[in-house]
């Protein structure tokens, strides 16, 4: 009963949230110097071309009244007209570019997911011998390496100097994602180093701390084999803060894609934005950017309600929200 | 549980070694690849149609230019002329069709000219097509053109990447960005916006044996660098707009050659019509502390070889550049000139350019540190392109801008040197050189005109606003790649290129 | 204070981190002046020569300037901006969080919500969208906007801080005297707070490290020619294959760096917190 009010109430304020970051997106990128419609049509425009196209794209209208028009529109599913490309929709280049940043934060995902449990697991039970502190380094140096400095590193080593995967991500025309996978395993790996170091530190520490409880030291005592007792009872519970941090890193990880897609041109959200920015195609600033709040604050979410249900204490106490 | 997990990261790996197969081609017709930049808008006319390999191939113009040679071929236009300039008769091309299926006629003419007046549109040849009088058909294949002024050197107009010869019944307003269609050696089959093109051979091209591919793939590719290493991995073909360090990166490899089709400019305006440059002495001192070997370097190039200095905006390619020694590089000088116009203690000037253009940066650091000496700090203020030509060109006082070269000079100094010019960066205001400008486009004799070329590149020498730096135009291509050609028009003519 | 060094003593990753830090902020401060170039000095005659060659200790870049050079200069930027930005970003986090969890009630609400909002944004994504729309960076409008991305977080852990304090008896003597609320929060509870506030600080540092050297890399960092580590990456990126040096070394000072500020942080955060 309890969860299910936390549920609601969670959700209630997740899409406030939402609301109220379409609202701050719009008018941060609608404030912005630099006259939009004289950039569309450039520095030799006549006075009269630029003011007939602010009228049609209706830039003098309130401001209240184009942020209506623009979130009306985009709960109608209708993410607007590129200002670039007029007559083209976003919906129809967005929708696809989204699908491929998912695949690729999925792939980073299964890849850095169960390594970082792994080793943080390893280096937790190993706490201050020898594997536990060469775990620990590599983690510190990945977490400190900037995605696109990973990056680099991954396309001199396997792309300049083994040649075994290509250096730029690109989709050859009339295939798709499916038919050359292997343009996302650099990006992936890029985003893995960095999330690799975050996330095994911190299921160290859990683990460290699980270790530590009575509970794990008196089924030792009691004479219960160790990897039994890691396993089957340490496990679960050091999962729980690993579980909090990877869905509160996926903040970072929709920052990371914008770094990797453009550092490896892979045609997702993230390039897609990058080009939007440079274009200043304002709809489609707009588009990208709501959307990546969107993932992000639905993904906190659904941590949070992961947490809560797997975490017993949680689930049957009543609590602040 | 740990079992599994060791699973899974062996499984990881095995799958990463599958997919590193890449992807095959199992085609064989013959496809070229080309990988330009991000277009913004491409409808040509439209701010900055500059989708080069797109629209060179699905559009035709009335005239086109022979890469090699320079001279003014008939392409839709088969012949034109007019007694004094004022009157052009226009003979078209019979038998050809639209990619729609609808005939060629004089109505495409007239709609394409009378587009360019179109206030909504802010068509970029506006200005030029101002001088249009009117446009009469007299039959589908003659277009009688009457000027409100004579202009003996109007017909090269028809040649600039704007001019693409549209159709008078295709709606561009609401197609020309997603299915874009004329009448040019390729159709456009698929479109993905900002993304790719994919084109196919115009079997019922009016020329005879073009294209000589089957198939043209575009695409468009935000990063340069990305663009090359797709070159390297033979995942394209060619890559136009090359920066020179990725010419020396080419260079040293195997399989890869690169073209410099023709000479650009870089174009230093020193604005004449605010602090400091408004001072003839000040520009004076600035163009003393030059140094065009080092610039040539920055560039990657040889000075006299590949890369060349002037100060006047008429290229050394054209018949009409007058040869004019530099002066040579005298740092003393240049801080007497300073000190003369009042600023013995140097001076603090801001520098506009575009940091993502080639060329664009090395020039701006090199200028930088060559005119530190005599006391002229540079503040650099570099900008994405677009924002750089949408909000501070033509509005500081010191700019670095690429400028194509116009075959027929006289339009460039129209459109940047005459005080009314729409693209005058520098703002120059001398009515001398007006007046010889306007003299040049009313002279038929061309002897007569060269004197007045020759007293103006003199004018520009002593107290221009301009220093000229010519830099190739660099394309990337594979060895595979046969007979790319791209004239003065920066529309390239992949009709004629072929790959093994 | 006397505990804190002792411990340092113990530790060797903390030793590490903290003389590379050290290291790089002697560099900052001296290094320009001990350098026999400039961060633009073109050797026109050395354009990408290697490392140790031509009397260039770390190689040239395609315009003939000296590497190491531009790193040591870099260095004074890098660490400025961070310092600044996280110093900043505590400051403005401190006053918003101690605010919201002192008074409590619906000013703490309203704050909260606040911060979660700006928080929903990605803070590079944020500051990417910023920046890309205005064009570039200077020193300042860099620093602001970083600060601005990373207050949020800030704020949270300095409320989180002041709650655990709020009820303690010190904090009720106070009151009970009649002190006003700014001296209970700035002169009882900050100083016991210190902990987790340090911890903060210094994980900002890092953060902003990175941040500014992404940013530079996607190409909005500081205008050329400064030494901006991020855009000397990506300004070199093209020449991986021909001039390695002048991609590797400054990823490998940006490494470097965020790295000794981690294990440095890693210290300060075990010791201060006293967490078990």
């Amino acid at each position: 009963m309890d969860f299910l009010k936390r549920f609601a109430k969670r959700l209630g304020f997740t899409l406030l949230t939402i609301l109220a970051m379409s609202i701050l997106i719009f008018f941060l990128v609608e404030i912005m110097p630099g006259d939009v419609a004289q950039t569309v049509l450039g520095q030799s425009a006549t006075e009269e071309s630029v003011a007939a196209l602010r009228d049609r794209m209706g830039l003098d209208d309130p401001l209240h009244q184009r942020y209506l028009r623009w979130a009306g529109g985009f709960i109608r599913g209708d993410l607007g007209e590129s200002l670039y490309m007029r007559g083209v929709q976003i919906n129809t280049i967005f929708w696809r570019k989204v699908g491929h940043s998912v695949v690729l934060a999925f792939t980073a995902l299964l890849f850095y997911v169960p390594l970082s449990i792994l080793f943080g697991v390893f280096a937790g039970v190993k706490e201050g011998k020898a594997p536990d502190a060469i775990i620990s380094f590599i983690g510190l140096a990945t977490m400190a390496l900037p995605e696109f400095v990973s990056g680099i590193i991954l396309i001199t080593v396997f792309a300049v100097g083994l040649e075994i995967l290509p250096i730029a991500s690109i989709i050859p025309i009339g295939e798709n994602l499916w038919q050359n996978l292997d343009i996302l395993v650099l990006p992936a790996l890029s985003i893995t180093f960095v999330m690799f170091g975050y996330v095994s530190r911190m299921q160290r520490s859990s683990m460290v701390s699980v270790m530590k409880a009575d509970y794990i030291r008196a089924a030792i005592l009691k004479g219960m084999p160790r990897k039994y007792v890691i396993f089957r009872h340490a496990l679960k519970n050091a999962l729980l803060p690993t579980i909090t941090i990877i869905g509160m890193n996926m903040g970072w990880l929709f920052g990371g894609l914008i770094v990797v897609e453009t550092l490896f041109g892979f045609p997702g959200l993230g390039s897609l934005t990058m080009s939007a920015i440079k274009t200043r195609d304002i709809p489609l600033i707009e588009a990208c950017v709501l959307f990546i709040t969107f993932i992000f604050v639905f993904a906190t979410f659904i941590t949070d309600m992961l947490y809560a249900f797997l975490n017993p204490r949680i689930r049957y106490k009543r609590g602040d929200v | 549980m740990k079992k599994s997990i060791m699973l899974c990261a062996v499984f990881l790996l095995a799958a990463t070694m599958v997919f590193a197969g890449g992807a095959q081609e199992t085609e064989e017709k013959m496809t070229i690849r080309v990988a330009e930049q991000v277009p913004n808008l491409i409808t040509p006319g439209v701010w900055d149609g500059q989708a080069f390999s797109l629209n060179g191939s699905i559009y035709d113009y009335l005239i086109e230019m022979d890469a090699h040679t320079g001279e003014l071929v008939p392409s839709l236009a088969t012949e034109w002329s007019s007694p004094e300039g004022k009157v052009w008769t226009i003979k078209l091309r019979k038998g050809v069709k639209f990619h729609d299926g609808s005939d060629f006629t004089s109505a495409d003419v007239k709609y394409t000219l009378e587009r360019t007046q179109d206030p909504d549109l802010g068509h970029l040849k506006a200005q030029d097509f101002e001088n249009l009088d009117k446009i009469e058909t007299p039959d589908d294949h003659t277009v009688v053109i009457t000027l409100k002024e004579a202009a003996p050197t109007f017909n090269f107009i028809f040649t600039d990447y704007n001019m693409a010869i549209l159709s008078s019944d295709y709606d561009y307003a609401s197609k020309g960005e997603s299915a874009p269609m004329g009448t040019g050696p390729f159709k456009l089959e698929k479109l993905v916006p900002k993304e790719s093109a994919l084109l196919v051979k115009n079997s019922e091209y009016w020329a005879e044996g073009l294209p000589k591919a089957e198939e043209l793939r575009i695409y468009f590719v935000p990063d340069i660098d990305s663009s090359v290493s797709l070159l390297e991995a033979g995942q394209v073909d060619i890559v136009p707009q090359i920066s020179p360090i990725i010419k020396k990166r080419l260079e040293s490899m195997d399989g890869f050659k690169v073209v410099s089709p023709y000479q650009e400019s870089r174009f230093i305006a020193l604005a004449d019509d605010r602090e400091p440059f408004s001072d003839n002495r000040v520009r004076l001192a600035f163009k003393y502390t030059m140094d065009p070997e080092i610039l040539a370097k920055a560039c990657q190039g040889t000075l006299g070889e590949t890369i060349f200095y002037n100060e006047t905006p008429i290229v050394n390619a054209l018949a009409q550049y007058k040869e004019i020694p530099f002066r040579g590089r005298d740092i003393d000088k240049a801080k007497e000139l300073l000190a003369e116009a009042g600023y013995p203690d140097g001076l603090k000037v801001d520098f506009f350019y575009a940091s993502d253009h080639p060329y664009g940066s090395d020039i701006a650091q090199t200028l930088k540190e060559l005119s530190a000496p005599a006391g002229i700090e540079l503040n650099l203020k570099g900008f994405p392109r677009d924002i750089y030509l949408s909000q501070h060109w033509m509005n500081g006082p010191a700019l670095l801008t690429g400028w194509g070269v116009r075959v027929d000079p006289s339009m460039l100094l129209m459109l940047a040197y005459h005080s009314e010019g729409p693209w005058n960066e520098s703002h120059i205001d001398n009515p001398r050189v007006d007046e010889l400008i306007d003299k040049i486009r009313g002279e038929v004799d061309p002897e007569v005109r060269q004197t007045y070329y020759d007293e103006l590149q003199q004018i520009f020498h002593e107290e221009g606003t301009v220093i000229n730096l010519q830099v190739p135009y660099l394309v990337g291509v594979s060895d595979a790649v046969s007979d790319y050609r791209q004239p003065l028009t920066m529309l390239p003519q992949l009709e004629y290129t072929t790959i093994k | 204070m006397n505990t804190y060094l002792l411990q340092l003593k113990r530790s060797p990753r903390a030793i590490a981190g903290l003389t590379i830090l050290l290291l790089w902020i002697i560099a900052a401060l001296i290094g320009p002046s001990l350098l026999p170039y400039t961060y633009t000095g073109m050797d026109m005659n050395n354009q990408m020569v290697g490392p140790g060659e031509a009397g260039h200790l770390l190689g040239t870049d395609a315009l003939g300037r000296d590497v190491f050079s531009r790193i040591i200069y870099g260095s004074r930027s890098i660490l400025t901006i961070a310092l600044l930005t996280s110093l900043l970003s505590s400051i403005a986090g401190i006053i918003i969080g101690f605010t919201a969890g002192y008074f409590g009630g619906i000013v703490d609400t309203i704050f909260l919500r606040i911060m979660d909002i700006l928080m929903a944004i990605p803070p590079l994504v944020l500051a990417m969208v910023v920046l890309g729309i205005l064009g570039n960076s200077t020193i300042v409008g860099l620093t602001i906007i970083v600060s601005i991305t990373y207050t949020p977080a800030t704020a949270r852990v300095a409320r989180g801080a002041l709650l655990t304090c709020k009820s303690s008896e010190y904090v009720d003597a106070a009151r009970i005297r009649g002190e006003s609320h700014l001296y209970i929060m700035f002169v009882e509870i900050l100083p016991n707070t210190i902990g987790p506030v340090i911890v903060e600080i210094t994980a900002r540092f890092a953060y902003s490290i990175m941040m500014i050297a992404s940013l530079g890399f996607l190409g909005v960092g500081l205008q050329p020619p400064t030494p901006d580590w991020g855009m000397m990456v990506i300004e070199n990126k093209s020449l991986i294959r021909a001039a390695p040096w002048t991609v590797l070394y400054p990823s490998l000072a940006i490494a470097s760096l965020v790295i000794a500020i981690s294990l440095f942080s890693d210290f300060v955060s075990k010791v201060m917190i006293n967490e078990d």
